[in-house]
């Protein structure tokens, strides 16, 4: 527990963390003032008319029109609302507060790289000051020091996570009220976003320990990055080319999948096996969540066993 | 008890390109408790190696090694709360503040505030403790890293080369603080390659070369392993006095505008009478003393480094 307490003050005392929050603030505060600047509030008469609009096409939904031949529904939802409420919209070309949970899933890119980099820099700092070794002259039992700092990691980007991911969608419900449409709001909105968020979170946790423990194996942040990104945007972005069936067991595809609850289909002539029939389920909601898991619980135990075996000079 | 046992130590490195540095090559020693004990050794002789096996930063190839009697290997977490420690040079976050880098190690520990003042009130640093570590000299680094070893009032603390790029002042304040630290009753293990520093504030010494050990012992006892004691006459006719020391059996040469007369130092009342007989009067006379030094050069001549 001290030591936890100690490296709650290290991560505390870090500038990357006040530096990814006010970036991250920054970043919203430009996106969405140039969407407000782009936009504007709809004349009632406009938003009457996409209401009108909005409720036959809702009804036709409801009545089971809403998919088109050979078309199928995503696992994700679980009753027909469900489908009508993402798949009709108002017709209206406005920013529009009903939208703020795919935003959110668009943004996720963002949110889980600043993650990576909190992990990478939380878990490289201590080799890059060299104050590794004053460290572990103060606590030894270095499995004790790696797993309470993976915990750190974890708690300071689901924190930093959230709180960016909150601010956003506050400054996006301003932005709509004053230059969008706050209408046209599905009824488990508040839900649906909240979850939204939790899943980002836990993916920037998850990368944010794979960047961790990539620091410590090669015991500095910018090898952390270097590798984490060379390996997916090099590796994963080719071999998902040249190999589509592979794409059920890479690690940027799981989080995709588990951000936006939407398995990876594929077409049967694609894999191996006769061409034509139902589409292929390569990766589903479970599985993505089991192949995440994967790739941080064995990066951890390499991580582990290399920092538990290796001199610290 | 001895603070530190080590016995057999030996740590190999593997190359890159195949084959092995060896950096000690089967060290033996024990330190006791309270006093300063002065690890010395010429670069690349395994001190630092030897510190970090000591502190579990680096694995032994072979040997076994004993921190206040408990084995390094298997319960250094046990006393590692008696040990400060300083590894080579002084490692703290620069951009914190001094407290701050404090603050960190001394919560491992559950050490609140006042271990911190007084740490900071004990290196002569609590002035400039709200300011970042990077705007620091090296020797306020060199204290800081110290004060951060006085947090847990440790029993043993292990110091690397701690006066390493101090100016003088700097040097005399480390010496002091390493003097009352031993006086207090702790044992303080330095390693440095400051020799005169070590003379002044060790009890004890050992000499390192090639990773293994040369000579350990109290200061008084490894200054007399070369026997070249002498005295030191200076008198207006050099050559008459010669002859006079000669006639009274005291072996002598003149060197560099004084008589050296090869006899212990408690032999110069009998310098002085004999000469005084013969009607020649001393203008100096003093002991010509070795020091750690000259030993430590003489000891370590043919050894170069470990590998």
């Amino acid at each position: 527990m001290r030591l936890l307490r100690s490296e709650f003050l290290r991560a505390r005392s870090r500038r990357v963390v006040p530096m990814v929050i006010i970036g991250g603030l920054i970043g919203i505060v430009i996106g969405l003032g140039i969407a407000a600047a782009y936009n504007h509030k709809p004349s009632p008469e406009q938003i009457a008319a996409a209401q009108s609009q909005y409720q036959v096409a809702y009804q036709r939904c409801l009545n089971g029109k809403f998919l088109g031949p050979n078309q199928l529904i995503d696992a994700r939802y679980t009753s027909i609302e469900d489908v009508c409420n993402a798949a009709v919209a108002p017709d209206l070309s406005t920013i529009m507060l009903r939208d703020v949970g795919v935003i959110l899933e668009h943004i996720s890119t963002f949110v889980i790289l600043l993650g990576a980099l909190l992990g990478a820099s939380l878990g490289g700092a201590d080799w890059t000051s060299n104050t590794m070794g004053t460290l572990l002259t103060w606590e030894p039992r270095r499995l004790r020091v790696f797993l309470e700092r993976a915990l750190v990691v974890a708690a300071v980007v689901v924190v930093v996570t959230l709180f960016l991911q909150i601010a956003f969608a506050l400054v996006y419900w301003g932005v709509t009220s004053v230059r969008g449409v706050t209408t046209f709001l599905p009824p488990n909105l508040l839900g649906d976003v909240a979850g939204t968020m939790l899943r980002v979170s836990a993916m920037a946790i998850a990368f944010a320990l794979v960047a961790y423990v990539l620091a410590m194996i090669g015991r500095s942040t910018v090898s952390s990055l270097g590798v984490l990104f060379g390996y997916l945007i090099l590796f994963e972005g080719v071999i998902a080319g040249f190999r589509p069936s592979i794409m059920g067991s890479l690690f940027v595809r799981a989080a995709v999948v588990v951000i936006g609850r939407q398995p990876i289909l594929m077409e049967p002539g694609n894999v191996s096996g006769p061409a034509g029939g139902q589409p292929i389920v390569l990766m589903d909601v479970t599985k993505a969540w089991v192949v995440v898991a994967i790739y941080v619980v064995v990066l951890g135990v390499v991580s582990v066993v290399q920092f538990q075996r290796r001199d610290v000079t | 008890m001895a603070m530190i046992e080590i016995e057999g130590l030996r740590k190999e490195y593997r190359r890159l390109r195949g084959g092995h540095t060896v950096a000690v090559a089967g060290l033996d020693l024990s330190v006791p408790e309270g006093g300063v004990f002065g690890f010395l050794g010429p670069n690349g002789a395994g001190k630092t190696t030897t510190i970090r096996c000591l502190l579990g930063l680096v694995r032994p190839s072979a040997g076994r090694l004993s921190l206040l009697g408990a084995d390094v290997g298997h319960a250094l977490p046990s006393v590692i709360g008696r040990v400060g420690s300083i590894v080579e040079a002084p490692a703290m976050f620069p951009r914190f503040t001094g407290r701050r880098n404090l603050e960190i190690l001394a919560r491992i520990h559950g050490e609140g505030d006042a271990a911190i003042d007084a740490s900071l009130e004990r290196v002569g640093l609590r002035d400039r403790a709200k300011d970042p570590v990077r705007t620091y000299s090296l020797g306020m680094k060199q204290r800081l890293a110290i004060a951060a070893t006085l947090l847990r009032d440790p029993s043993l603390l292990i110091l690397d080369e701690p006066a390493n790029g101090l100016d003088p002042a700097g040097i005399v304040e480390v010496r002091e603080l390493l003097r009352s630290l031993g006086a207090e009753g702790r044992t303080v293990f330095v390693s440095s390659h400051i020799l005169s520093e070590v003379q002044q504030t060790a009890d004890h010494v050992a000499i390192v070369a090639k990773g293994k050990l040369i000579k350990a012992g109290a200061v008084n006892e490894v200054l007399a392993t070369t026997g070249t004691s002498g005295v030191i006459v200076k008198l207006a006719d050099l050559e008459a006095g010669r002859r006079a020391l000669a006639d009274a059996n005291i072996p002598s040469t003149i060197e560099a505008g004084a008589i050296r007369a090869d006899v212990p130092a408690d032999q110069s009342e009998r310098i002085s009478r004999t000469l005084a007989q013969a009607g020649l009067y001393v203008t100096e006379l003093r002991p010509d003393t070795v020091d750690l030094e000259t030993v430590f050069l003489e000891l370590t001549k043919d050894q170069g480094v470990a590998d």
